[in-house]
């Protein structure tokens, strides 16, 4: 019990400190890496070492077995060495040496330091005679070999006779007395080559051959492979008999730490992995219970805000009960809306303080909620507060429970909307005011789409003014133009088209057809509606100003008619001014004169002047009195007439001057000729054009006259031509028909005629135009309405 | 002073008779004559062109008249004054109070002045003394 709780807080320790134990798993796998590595190091090169002592063993053997040879041949030399000192067939014997053993260069006899047999004599004839005990070196090295009166390899050394070579001496004692040396000459190139004679790898080892100068003590080395003897990759060996040492050296002793490294970093690697691993699973936990916490006061938080929400928020929140319908929370809010406090609520429940014309859809709703067949409902209700105010609401209802759940209790936000319905209720009473306004409107109210091209509002006075619904206007999208007359349409389309265009406020009239047929006059003010710059709507009214239009016609005509008397008037009064005038300043001159006269016969010829002045001036009243006749006569009695009596009747009247002029006239008038017309001024018109045709005959041919009649668009119009003089109507068609005018200066011409003709057409409410060319002849024409 | 030449152009015969009696007792004219209608005024004016002595001194115009009136008279009178090496006064007499003759009559600067009838004897001295 109590090693699992130590243990459990030692495991604690670690857990809830990743970094250490990561840390010190790294260490400690580190630790044992480097152990690991330093050992398999130092095994590897113990092995390397082992290795290369035999590859140097076997080089050695080489060399010694060489060696061994060598003494044997100096043994032999010197066994020709008589009692006497004196060497017995040694060119003999030194041949057969030389030529057995190959690796032999030459062999000589010293006796006393002085080399005397030398074999092969040619090539070496330098080294005779030579003292070699007078050599300080070489004199060192005899020494030495006499000292130990053994085998001694003096060299490498330079040879007299050229090369290096080494020397292997004998001291030759003859009855305990020094006698001399015998030695033998191995060429350095030849003792290496037999040396390396057994391969070895020369990638990986290098050899060397090094002798102690006698001399200086120091090594000296023969190949030029460098020892660096600060390292530890080469091994020797002394060669016995001899200051020589032979070396074997590794030529990449790197590789090995190489490797060892590499392992070594793996291992690092490794280990730095699994610190890495280790922490960052320990942390884990660490992390979680930190995410514990924060979610443990973000929880804490949370339900301080929203208790303080609940509490303040501005709408209201109650929490009821499914089951019992009472109420579990309520926030202030809430409580405040209906005016009670809370356990007032509580006490009351909802059914008391619900409206009771609200209480039926709510528990509907209610009980729909708690089966499932809705997942939330919202309703507009009312509620009654403690002081009796109906108050509206908006009630958000939600279960708090899951579907699958039995129902617990259900929360529910309510929004108090009371003035919101109010402002509802009176933007909907003026919408209907507008609306009613709008059709009060004594014109059609329209509103057309710009984007859409279509109409989206006629007002009800549609069906007042062109007796079509505002339905039956909306069904067609072109019902408008449609419904334009035709012979407005085009202009009305024309100008339409360039102001949608221009989105330019604008008034038009024009015509329109109703539903009767009627036709109607339609006054269209258009004006556009804006919405951020852009012309979206065109909007406008269509008032119906057919009644305005005809009572303008009507004034235009009585305006016409009016002016039309008055300028009759005018010129009447004129001439009356004029006429009356020129027969009242004559009376006045000649009574002047009378009043002057020198003499009775004078007097008596004023008199007579006086007299013709009033004939004419009574003249003048009747024609007058015929003229105001016709004005004033309004109602003139029309009846049919037979056209051809009155042609008779006028040819009776002017019988005398037809006779007398030769005058013919023709008739070309329909069988049964009957015209609506006033007897009286019938029979005066054609009295006045028969007269006049024969009054102004042309002087050369006798008058040919023709009365015709005939109909023109229904109405009767008669003619009279003649082949009379004609007038000029360039100059005179306005004065044609003016009274007191006449053209020629005929004595008879009296210029009232046509005037009192013209007038008596015109008051039947016809017309009279006029034709003439000079010497040709006249055409007058008369249309009887 | 050197008495005058004058015409006058009018319709009306009895005028005529009356302006030729006052014409006599003004004693201020050395010839007269008189036309019914401008034509017959403008026709003689035209046969009289290269005659200076002939032409009149004064013009008395009456306004309507058949065949050419006194305004057509006049608008003759402008196509051929450049013509007549002398200069003559007209005067337009009419029994016509209209505003409108009186205007129409000052757009001619060739008319000198308008009297309405009755002419009177004074008249026709004072249109010599004038000149």
């Amino acid at each position: 019990m109590n090693t699992e709780k130590k243990l459990a807080s030692f495991v604690n320790w670690f857990t809830f400190r990743p970094k250490t134990s990561g840390y010190l798993i790294f260490i400690i796998l580190s630790f044992f890496i480097i152990l690991i590595s330093l050992q398999r190091f130092h095994m590897l090169k113990e092995d390397k070492q082992r290795e290369m002592s035999i590859i140097l063993n076997e080089i050695h053997e080489n060399i010694d077995q060489s060696l061994k040879i060598c003494q044997v041949s100096i043994v032999s030399l010197a066994l020709t060495i008589n009692d006497d000192g004196v060497s017995q067939n040694f060119d003999q014997v030194a041949k057969q040496l030389i030529e057995s053993n190959n690796i032999i260069s030459l062999v000589q006899l010293v006796p006393d330091g002085i080399i005397k047999n030398i074999y092969p004599m040619k090539g070496n004839e330098a080294a005779l005679n030579l003292n070699i005990l007078m050599t300080p070196y070489l004199e060192q090295l005899a020494n030495k070999s006499m000292k130990t009166r053994a085998f001694y390899f003096d060299g490498p050394l330079k040879l007299k006779q050229g090369g290096i070579g080494v020397v292997c001496r004998l001291p030759v004692y003859k009855k305990n007395k020094f006698w001399g040396f015998s030695a033998a000459v191995i060429k350095l190139e030849t003792l290496l080559k037999i040396s390396q004679s057994n391969s070895f790898d020369k990638i990986k080892y290098d050899f060397q051959f090094s002798n102690i100068n006698p001399l200086t003590h120091k090594e000296e080395f023969y190949l030029p492979t460098k020892i660096d003897s600060n390292t530890n990759n080469y091994v020797y060996k002394k060669i016995p008999n001899s200051d020589w040492q032979i070396y074997l050296i590794e030529k990449k002793p790197s590789d090995l730490y190489l490797i060892i490294f590499l392992r070594g970093l793996l291992g690092i690697s490794i280990a730095i992995a699994f610190g890495f691993f280790t922490s960052k699973l320990l942390k884990n936990p660490e992390k979680l219970k930190v995410l514990l916490k924060d979610q443990e006061t973000k929880l804490l938080k949370n339900e301080m805000k929203f208790k303080t929400i609940f509490d303040q928020a501005t709408i209201g929140f109650a929490i009821i009960d499914a089951c019992t319908s009472n109420f579990k929370e309520a926030n202030n809010k809430y409580c405040q809306m209906l005016g009670y406090t809370f356990e007032e609520i509580k006490e009351k429940g909802i059914a008391n303080i619900t409206h009771p014309d609200d209480l039926e859809d709510s528990l509907l709703n209610l009980t729909n909620l708690e089966e499932g067949k809705v997942e939330e409902y919202s309703l507009e209700k009312r509620y009654i507060t403690k002081s009796g105010k109906t108050i509206w609401v908006n009630v958000n209802v939600s279960p708090l429970w899951e579907n699958y759940e039995k129902p617990t209790t259900y929360i529910a936000f309510i929004k108090d909307i009371t003035q919101k319905k109010e402002t509802q209720a009176l933007v909907e009473k003026s919408q209907s005011q507008f609306k009613s306004l709008i059709d009060t409107i004594d014109g059609i109210v329209w509103e057309y789409n710009l984007e859409t091209s279509s109409s989206t509002f006629i007002s009800k006075k549609v069906e007042n003014i062109l007796g079509y619904t505002a339905e039956e206007y909306m069904s067609s999208p072109t019902f408008w133009e449609d419904h334009i007359y035709p012979e407005d349409r085009e202009f009305v389309l024309r100008i339409s088209t360039i102001v949608n265009k221009k989105y330019k406020n604008h008034d038009y009239e024009y015509r329109m057809i109703t539903k009767n047929g009627r036709v109607i006059w339609i006054r269209d003010i258009v004006n556009f509606v804006y919405e951020n710059g852009i012309p979206v709507t065109g909007r406008g009214i269509m008032i119906d100003i057919t009644v305005m239009k005809e009572a303008q016609k009507d004034l235009n005509n009585s305006f016409h008619l009016v002016s039309e008397q008055n300028k009759r008037l005018l010129n009447f009064s004129y001439i009356v001014s004029h006429n009356l005038r020129s027969h009242t300043s004559n009376i006045e001159s000649i009574i002047s004169l009378i009043e002057s006269a020198e003499s009775e016969d004078e007097r008596k010829e004023m008199l007579t002047l006086l007299k013709s002045v009033s004939n004419s001036l009574d003249e003048t009243m009747i024609h007058l009195n015929e003229v105001v006749n016709i004005n004033t006569n309004v109602d003139l009695i029309t009846k049919p007439l037979d056209f051809r009596k009155y042609i008779l009747k006028t040819q009776e009247v002017l019988k005398e001057q037809i006779q007398l002029n030769e005058a013919s006239i023709i008739v070309d008038i329909p069988d049964n000729p009957i015209i609506e017309y006033n007897s009286a001024y019938l029979e005066s018109i054609l009295y006045n054009l028969t007269s006049n045709a024969i009054r102004y005959r042309h002087p050369q041919r006798k008058p040919i006259l023709t009365i015709k009649l005939h109909k023109e668009k229904d109405i009767n119009v008669f003619e009279v031509s003649d082949n009379g003089i004609g007038i000029d109507l360039k100059k005179n068609a306005d004065k044609l028909f003016g009274m007191f005018k006449t053209f020629s200066n005929n004595a008879d011409a009296r210029g009232i005629g046509l005037f009192i003709t013209k007038n008596q057409i015109e008051a039947m409410g016809g017309k009279i135009t006029v034709e003439s060319k000079p010497n040709i002849g006249t055409t007058f024409k008369i249309y009887t309405k | 002073m050197n008495k005058k030449t004058i015409w006058v152009v009018d319709d009306d015969a009895i005028y005529q008779t009356i302006i030729n009696k006052l014409i006599q007792k003004s004693e201020a004219f050395s010839a007269h004559s008189s036309f019914t209608n401008g034509k017959e005024a403008i026709i003689t004016l035209k046969k009289m062109l290269g005659n200076v002595n002939s032409l009149p001194d004064i013009i008395l115009l009456d306004i309507n008249m058949p065949v050419m009136d006194g305004w057509e008279f006049m608008e003759e009178i402008k196509m051929i004054k450049s013509k007549i090496d002398k200069h003559i006064i007209i005067y337009i007499v009419s029994s016509s109070i209209a505003l409108e003759d009186k205007n129409k009559s000052k757009t001619f600067t060739d008319i000198v002045g308008y009297i309405s009838k009755p002419v009177t004897i004074e008249d026709l001295v004072s249109i010599v003394s004038n000149q």
